[in-house]
């Protein structure tokens, strides 16, 4: 990993060994893959325990100080070497300082000690199940399909169900954390959010919809066009619908993979002019005169 | 007679194969309370299938945090709860699997 270890655990270069400790534990607990789903978090975890490794350890941060990400591949004892060559006869002392090198809750019984290091012991250990939002407009949560995602560094081509619901998983076997030791990898699970859609109200596999008529269309009854996420659908008026009313079209809801879809529920909305031409307002003035209708009760 | 699921339940052997424990650790593990387990007439312990993912979660949450099995035991209670409390968040029909 090219991040720089210290910036990885968040300190100064020079921080102390229990500086380096604390920051390493904070850390740890945030992006332990168990505790974190983001697909993100195993790799950030690795970093920083990768990183305490060398830092918690005097003689190894003190080649990390002096040769940086190389600092594995510079042969033990090389500056003796090199200094000896000079001739000038220097040499490096290592100093450790006191408070780190041992931590009482390092358990040297420990038989699962190893794992997330390198070369860990123990026998193969699946990784973690991770998790990531996927969100959907009402439309595409529809129509399904494949679609190309981003999770953490990876691109994977998925395919959505038609008529995911939201708050539903979709789980991508072995996408998960990787597993050590010859382990499996865990699962990803895509939960999915519908994103809130000024037309269409979800309730559950049921969309609702405004129908806006006329006056007239909803006293006399009338065919009126209405879109829905799988396009435009003509809905039939009854007469006398006031407004509130909920139109039922069957099957026109979400796709249900697993059994019957839900309805789409058309609720007409009367809408008057803002502004009446001369002949609209004597009609209504006509109408108002000559109808006793009370919607006011009695 | 065709079995139409996967076994219910697994041998101390069989979770010992399929996560390379020893049997004396995973029989700790249940001593513990770390792993659900019943022991039948002859006293051969019988686990859910689910315990070789709780094994998994259990190692990496003991070698990732350093944390001793009471506190992994914690952890886990607490993770439980919390998946059940998103599962309700979410409203999905299907508690976590």
């Amino acid at each position: 990993m090219a991040t720089d270890f210290y910036e990885a655990l968040g300190v100064p270069r020079g921080a102390s060994g229990e500086e380096i400790q604390r920051a390493y534990r904070k850390l740890a607990r945030r992006y332990h893959p168990d505790v974190n789903h983001d697909p993100g978090a195993e790799d950030r975890f690795k970093e920083v325990s990768e990183a305490y490794e060398v830092l918690s350890d005097p003689e190894q941060r003190s080649r990390y100080d002096r040769f940086g990400a190389d600092f594995r591949r510079i042969p033990e004892g090389y500056e003796e070497r090199a200094a000896a060559g000079a001739g000038r006869g220097g040499r490096t002392v290592y100093t450790s300082g006191p408070g780190y090198g041992s931590f009482e809750d390092f358990d040297v019984e420990d038989l699962l000690g190893g794992f997330f290091r390198r070369g860990g012991r123990g026998g193969p250990i699946p990784g973690a199940d991770q998790e990531a939002v996927l969100t959907l407009s009402v439309e595409e949560a529809y129509r399904g399909g494949r679609r190309r995602l981003t999770i953490g560094d990876r691109e994977l081509d998925v395919t959505i169900p038609a008529g995911v619901v939201d708050g539903q998983r979709i789980r991508l076997s072995g996408e998960g954390g990787r597993g050590s030791g010859g382990g499996t990898a865990g699962d990803l699970f895509l939960v999915v959010r519908i994103a809130p859609d000024p037309r269409y109200r979800l309730e559950g596999r049921d969309i609702v919809v405004d129908l806006p008529v006329t006056p007239w269309e909803a006293a006399l009854g009338a065919t009126v066009p209405i879109m829905t996420p799988g396009g435009e659908v003509k809905v039939r008026v009854v007469p006398a619908s006031s407004s509130g009313r909920r139109l039922r079209l069957r099957g026109e809801g979400m796709p249900n993979p697993r059994g019957t879809p839900g309805d789409l529920y058309a609720v007409v909305k009367i809408m008057v002019p803002k502004r009446l031409g001369k002949r609209e307002r004597e009609l209504f003035e006509e109408l108002a005169a000559v109808s006793d209708f009370n919607p006011r009760g009695a | 007679m065709y079995p139409l699921t996967r076994p219910v339940r697994l041998s101390l052997s069989r979770v010992s194969v399929h996560t390379g424990l020893h049997p004396e650790l995973i029989r700790r593990f249940a001593a513990l309370g770390l792993v659900e387990c019943a022991a039948d007439e002859t006293g051969q312990l019988w686990f859910p299938p689910e315990t070789v993912v709780r094994l998994a979660r259990i190692q990496r949450l003991r070698g990732g945090l350093s944390l001793n099995y009471t506190a992994v035991g914690l952890v886990l209670d607490l993770l439980d709860r919390i998946r059940v409390l998103e599962a309700q968040l979410r409203g999905s029909e299907r508690p976590w699997t």
